[in-house]
């Protein structure tokens, strides 16, 4: 007998899989989020070719994070993803104002997807650090995010480059897979 | 703020956290890693952990003591036997250890290497201080050496050239590794004009016959760039992303605009720039784990330069698109389980003692 067989009878409940999609322009801050979920090092992020995916635990949850790329050649592969998905993330770069537009728009499209219909959405107001960045009500106003009624939402400032806000987010992630559930 | 992973406070193990899903790891490397991980945790039910650990050890005791065993030779070896086999070497042949490893080896990677692991392992000042030797004083560390070891310039008339190159590439590595860093972490700056001025050139050399239209322009995508703004791109690359590709567009013209050819296929194809800078971070991971000194060693007989990297760059590039066209991956979604794989090549040429990364074609300059 394995070892893995051992720590599966051990533990009182099996970790639930829950499917994360990491998406967002690119430049977000998707990767760096990422790697601060592993707890590796950020230094030395290269833009996203394709996509990144590694596994997380927490709160009992076994998190499966799908990080893919953002830039807009790619997007169209983003559909390939979908499918299962338990909670979107969506990344915004709060100080590229140029943009919000662009992503609102992506945002929009994605929360109309059938395959990703019901799917609690968090929104990480990433960058923070940055002296120009917009706060999270100002996006979420930009964005209309209180006329999402088809699904959970929430909106957590943060910074995936000090880490700011992410445990935050992440909790309202487990808690939103939690209460779907029951 | 690494702490602030999310790494569980219960009972549950999380030996994989963090791990890539898809590649995974050999059954016996994850249980070793957990048990690491059980002494880790202190909280909980430790107890049950313990007899764990030790139903594990007793399982795996025919691994363990293999490897005890290695432990303790190494041991024995490098704190007695490895002194007592040169001292008797030495009244054998009379010559010291860095004499021998000069004289029986030709120049490169395995010399140079085994010269690096003698005198980093040596008990004498001297010895060890010459690999932390600036390069101008390497002469005068080099005879203080000979000093030391008795070694008489008529007798082995060789050995002192043999020596000081030795440590023109052993102390050029960490002074090379120092120069790449500091290149990587100057973060691309729209303000400064020489980096303006460098962006502009890349794209005139891989699109001779287009005009750019702007600077801030969607055309920026043709050479692979991910918007309209190329600034954004560079991120832990900084600096150093951008000149590795403007290096191998001047250096190797036609092979770039090959490349890029191969790039901008419909169906094949990547991002060019983006896949650049990733290879930029692979050759600059290489080169921090130390795992380009044979490169090094073999290709550069004295201290390597800043442009012998760029070269190896240009190695990774132009052999990686040969990878990926020859492998017709499905989609740009599969890139980074074919890096992976390209990853891996490397890892294993770097392994032989005679390698040698550099591009075939001749090179313009």
């Amino acid at each position: 007998m394995g070892l893995l067989s051992i720590l599966r009878k051990l533990k009182s409940t099996p970790d639930q899989e829950v499917r994360i999609l990491l998406l967002g322009l690119d430049n977000g801050g998707k990767t760096t989020l990422l790697k601060q979920l592993a707890s590796e090092d950020i230094s030395h992020i290269t833009p996203t070719q394709g996509f990144n995916i590694k596994s997380v635990q927490s709160q009992g949850f076994k998190l499966n994070v799908w990080d893919i790329g953002g830039q807009r050649k790619i997007r169209p592969y983003w559909r390939n993803y979908f499918e299962n998905t338990d909670v979107l993330i969506y990344v915004i770069d709060s100080a590229d104002r140029k943009r919000f537009e662009e992503t609102g728009q992506e945002l929009a499209e994605l929360l109309d997807e059938e395959k990703l219909s019901g799917v609690p959405v968090l929104i990480f107001a990433n960058k923070q650090d940055l002296l120009t960045a917009a706060p999270a009500s100002e996006i979420a106003e930009g964005l209309n995010l209180h006329t999402i009624r088809d699904r959970m939402w929430q909106i957590q400032s943060c910074s995936a480059l000090t880490g700011e806000g992410i445990q935050e987010g992440m909790n309202w992630v487990c808690k939103s897979v939690n209460s779907k559930k029951k | 703020m690494k702490s602030k992973n999310l790494a569980c406070n219960d009972s549950h193990m999380n030996c994989l956290s963090g791990e890539s899903l898809n590649a995974p790891e050999p059954l016996h490397c994850c249980q070793e890693r957990s048990v690491a991980n059980l002494t880790d945790h202190t909280a909980g039910s430790s107890q049950v952990r313990i007899s764990l650990a030790v139903y594990l050890s007793g399982s795996h005791c025919l691994l363990d003591s293999k490897k005890m065993l290695g432990y303790i030779w190494q041991y024995v070896y490098t704190s007695f036997l490895r002194y007592l086999l040169k001292w008797l070497l030495r009244q054998a042949t009379g010559k010291c250890e860095l004499q021998r490893i000069c004289s029986g080896y030709k120049p490169g990677a395995t010399r140079t290497t085994k010269a690096e692991y003698s005198l980093r392992s040596s008990k004498n000042k001297v010895l060890r201080g010459a690999l932390e030797t600036n390069k101008d004083k390497l002469e005068q560390c080099v005879d203080q050496i000979m000093k030391v070891k008795n070694v008489k310039p008529q007798k082995d008339p060789q050995f002192k050239e043999s020596l000081h190159v030795c440590l023109l590439q052993i102390t050029g590595h960490s002074s090379l590794y120092t120069s790449v860093e500091d290149m990587r972490k100057e973060v691309f700056n729209s303000d400064n004009q020489e980096h303006e001025a460098m962006l502009l050139k890349l794209w005139d050399l891989l699109m001779p016959t287009v005009k750019l239209e702007s600077r801030i322009t969607k055309q920026w995508g043709d050479i692979g760039f991910q918007g309209d703004d190329p600034k954004t791109d560079f991120r832990g690359m900084g600096m150093l992303g951008l000149i590795n590709l403007v290096f191998f567009s001047e250096n190797y013209t036609e092979e770039a605009r090959q490349v890029l050819s191969h790039a901008n296929h419909p169906k094949l194809g990547y991002s060019y720039a983006i896949v650049g800078i990733n290879l930029t971070e692979m050759a600059y991971s290489l080169l921090k784990s130390g795992a380009l000194k044979p490169h090094f060693y073999n290709t550069v007989l004295g201290t390597p330069e800043l442009w012998h990297f760029h070269q190896l760059y240009c190695y990774l590039a132009f052999e990686f698109d040969k990878f990926w066209v020859a492998e017709e991956p499905e989609s740009i979604m599969q890139f980074n389980q074919y890096r992976e794989k390209f990853h891996d090549i490397v890892k294993t040429h770097l392994q032989d003692p005679d390698v040698s990364l550099t591009l075939t074609v001749r090179s313009k300059n």
